[in-house]
């Protein structure tokens, strides 16, 4: 039956235009997949390093987490957890003048405070942890203090963006009949637009610590202090074991954060 | 003043009594909190007073202005490419693993709630919760420094990134015309395609442009291990101290996220 | 003197729309005024031109011998706390409680501090929850606003309203949002309020029952000039038909 739609002419379905389109599209990506595959796996991997394939199934055994080492591990988990818990919590409150800012209804000059505010959120955002740890470890030394900024100048972008948009998006209202109180511009403020905005804000703030877990990880392996520290020093030393002990350790501490996070937020969001 | 009044006068004033102890509390604890957190992050004092002057001369003195020429240099230039690449294909790879083990995640279209779908699960969450750079140097130390790496661990991040939202659109879709298909007779992976698919198609196709927007963002950097891609050039300014270089690069990758964003942005309102 | 004078008050707004094109009304002590209009006719607009919601281009509003529109932004503030006002969307804060919306009426006089920490003075709270059990909302005190039905929630407006011991109450069509038992309810309970309280009423509807019903005085409204102002009870229906044109059902359904 197929076969006698598609000999059927100017059926919209199986447009011969559409079609060569299509299969033209497929083979331009086939094409790319197939030069960047080349170029990256076959040019771009050191296949003399990697030595044979018993070498390579050798690394991947050494792999097995090493459960002797997991008991190490735990006070730089903490040391994660609280980066994450610190970073989060200076990002939430770097975060109230840069809405402010952000929010095109609120922002005081429009022409320049504005694109500031929506400046700053930009860098923030397209700014990876890595590189604020970076700079951080560069300025201050090595140790948690350079993570903990690295992680609020991080966060601080994604929790200005949302709050500024749900400032933007806020019932007029409610500020109206705040305004008919005689209320001034702060307690119109505090009385009409922050209970419609909290509920937004802590549930993405809880949503950032959760995230900040993830990254407070990896922050040590540029010296920023917490478990990637270990990691790093471990692998240097070729103990694949105890490395891949501290990533198990990550995965579980991260896995646990998500799901007391989202418990939490659905509560926030039902309560 | 009536008896009601006074009642609900009573209850609101004991409310208001406990409620500001439970705040006073809670602000005291959260002090406490502190002041272990910096005894257990061993958080040196005298450094935080000072930081703010130390930070600011840092970005001023020795980030700013950028080494836009460097940045610009045929090396770091091909160096962004390989980037791109390996965002496109880890991406790619990562999507064709990422479209069955979905399938297999989504509670009401699963072949198999025994085995398959706890194993999927599993594999998504587990990728989800590996920091792709620790993935990276693990995947260094096996297969050797080079963009293989970093597309490998891009592949890793694609399926925890896209496999959840995916297993999550995917278990909003509407079952009825899927019984339909099934009634026809038609096997698992036909029901797949003509039932539940094309419900799909849009949501799922806007997860793989979000999706290779984060990827992006993640590949910048994961030279920092040998992992192939600009950050390779951004360690290797940072280690001789040249910031105005890393500087450079910085700006370079921020260029590249936004731009990015900004296509992925696009390309999702203007087909989806 | 009457309480509240309106001299010749003109609003065009920024898209061009014509909203006032010099109205002229008053309203005695204790007088409940209506104001009567298809949506469009510039009800709302004179209202908030009143508190100065809507800033008006020109013309003059003077309450109790104060002129609000002569005032600068701290003087109209402490002005407004004289103006209760009472919306048709009710535009309480949804995610505070009833109470907390009641007493945000005293926001114009309790501290900042006081403010932010919602610590609002005792005799405050009294009033409060006097004004709440007059109302008949004393039960609902700890809810959320969102949690009550319209005609509950629009019991809070008119607390709130009172909470600023007002001389004068805007009223921005009370019932619309309600259905007509509920709202029939709220405007008899407005009334009786307006009376208790000694303060005058100025509302605005659509609803020519609801005008004559309840109003001493009716001014009719359209295209945003006065088109008559009479006593309730000599109000001609020729006039009102100026307003709605013949078709008197449609405009009362």
């Amino acid at each position: 039956m197929s076969r006698v739609i598609v000999a059927a002419e100017g059926n919209p379905l199986r447009d011969r235009g559409t079609l060569l389109k299509r299969y033209a599209f497929y083979a331009v990506v086939l094409c790319a997949v197939t030069a960047m595959g080349v170029h990256l796996i076959v040019f771009g991997t050191d296949w003399g390093r990697m030595g044979t394939f018993a070498d390579v199934f050798g690394i991947i055994m050494n792999l097995a987490p090493s459960l002797a080492f997991m008991p190490k591990i735990i006070g730089p988990l903490l040391q994660t957890l609280l980066m994450a818990f610190w970073g989060t919590l200076l990002a939430v409150l770097l975060s109230i003048p840069v809405f402010y800012l952000a929010a095109s209804n609120i922002t005081p000059y429009m022409m320049l405070t504005y694109p500031l505010g929506r400046g700053l959120i930009v860098v923030s955002r397209s700014t990876h942890e890595i590189i604020f740890a970076l700079i951080y470890v560069a300025a201050l030394g090595l140790g948690p203090l350079p993570g903990i900024l690295a992680l609020a100048s991080r966060s601080v972008g994604f929790m200005a963006k949302t709050t500024a948009e749900a400032i933007e998006n806020i019932d007029r209202g409610p500020i109206e009949a705040i305004e008919a109180t005689g209320a001034g511009p702060i307690k119109r403020f505090l009385f009409g637009v922050v209970p419609q905005v909290l509920p937004v804000f802590i549930g993405n703030a809880i949503f950032q610590l959760d995230i900040n877990i993830r990254r407070a990880a990896i922050l040590g392996m540029v010296g920023a202090g917490g478990i990637g520290l270990y990691f790093a020093e471990q692998m240097k030393i070729y103990e694949y074991g105890n490395a891949s002990a501290c990533v198990l350790g990550v995965v579980l501490l991260v896995i646990i954060g998500e799901f007391v996070s989202n418990r939490v937020r659905t509560k926030l969001i039902s309560g | 003043m009536g008896d009601g009044i006074t009642a609900v006068r009573q209850a609101y004033l004991h409310d208001r009594r406990v409620g500001r102890f439970v705040k006073f509390a809670a602000l005291l604890s959260l002090f406490a909190f502190g002041f272990w957190s910096i005894d257990v992050l061993q958080i040196p004092i005298d450094r935080v007073l000072g930081m703010f002057g130390r930070v600011g001369n840092m970005v001023w003195q020795r980030l700013l202005p950028p080494d836009l020429v460097y940045a610009t240099s045929a090396s770091v230039i091909y160096a962004v490419l390989e980037t791109i690449e390996m965002s496109l294909l880890g991406s790619f790879i990562g999507t064709l693993i990422t479209l069955p083990l979905a399938w297999f995640a989504a509670w009401n279209l699963t072949p198999d709630r025994v085995f398959l779908y706890p194993m999927a699960r599993l594999i998504i969450v587990v990728s989800r919760s590996l920091p792709s750079l620790m993935a990276a140097m693990l995947l260094v130390a096996v297969f050797g420094f080079g963009p293989f790496a970093g597309m490998l661990a891009l592949v890793v991040g694609t399926i925890g990134f896209a496999g959840k939202l995916m297993a999550e659109q995917a278990e909003t879709i509407n079952m009825g015309p899927v019984d339909a298909v099934r009634a026809t007779g038609a096997g698992k992976l036909k029901v797949f395609i003509y039932g539940i698919f094309p419900q799909l198609k849009p949501s799922w196709y806007g997860i793989v442009i979000y999706n290779w927007d984060a990827r992006l963002r993640s590949s910048t950097i994961l030279g920092f291990v040998g992992a192939g891609g600009i950050g390779l050039h951004l360690r290797e300014r940072i280690s001789v101290l040249e910031y105005h270089g890393a500087m450079g690069i910085i700006v370079i990758i921020i260029v590249l996220v936004v731009a990015s964003e900004a296509m992925s942005h696009f390309l999702r309102k203007r087909y989806y | 003197m009457p309480l509240l004078e309106i001299r010749a008050l003109k609003k065009s707004y920024a898209t061009g729309e014509v909203a006032l094109k010099g109205v002229d009304l008053s309203v005695s002590a204790q007088e409940i005024v209506a104001i009567l209009g298809l949506s469009g006719s510039g009800k709302s607009t004179l209202l908030r031109c009143v508190n100065r919601l809507v800033e008006p281009d020109s013309g003059s509003v003077t309450l109790d011998g104060l002129e609000i529109t002569a005032l600068n932004k701290r003087q109209l503030r402490r002005a407004r706390q004289s103006m209760g006002m009472i919306f048709q969307e009710f535009n309480l804060v949804d995610r505070l409680t009833v109470l907390e919306n009641v007493l945000s009426g005293t926001l114009g006089s309790v501290s900042l501090w006081r403010a932010f920490s919602r610590a609002f003075p005792r005799e405050n709270l009294d009033r409060a929850l006097g004004l709440c059990e007059r109302v008949g909302i004393l039960d609902h005190i700890k809810k959320r606003a969102d949690q009550l039905s319209g005609g509950q929630r629009q019991r809070v407006g008119i607390a709130r309203a009172l909470m600023q011991n007002p001389k004068i109450l805007l009223v921005d069509e009370p019932t619309s949002s309600l259905d007509p038992k509920i709202g029939a309810e709220v405007m008899e309970l407005m009334l009786e309020v307006a009376h208790e309280t000694h303060v005058a009423m100025l509302f605005s509807v659509h609803d020519v029952r609801l005008a004559t019903e309840y109003s001493n005085r009716i001014v009719g409204l359209q295209g945003g000039s006065k088109i008559f102002d009479e006593r309730t009870e000599t109000v001609k229906p020729e006039a009102i038909d100026l307003i709605y044109g013949m078709n008197k059902r449609a405009a009362r359904g």
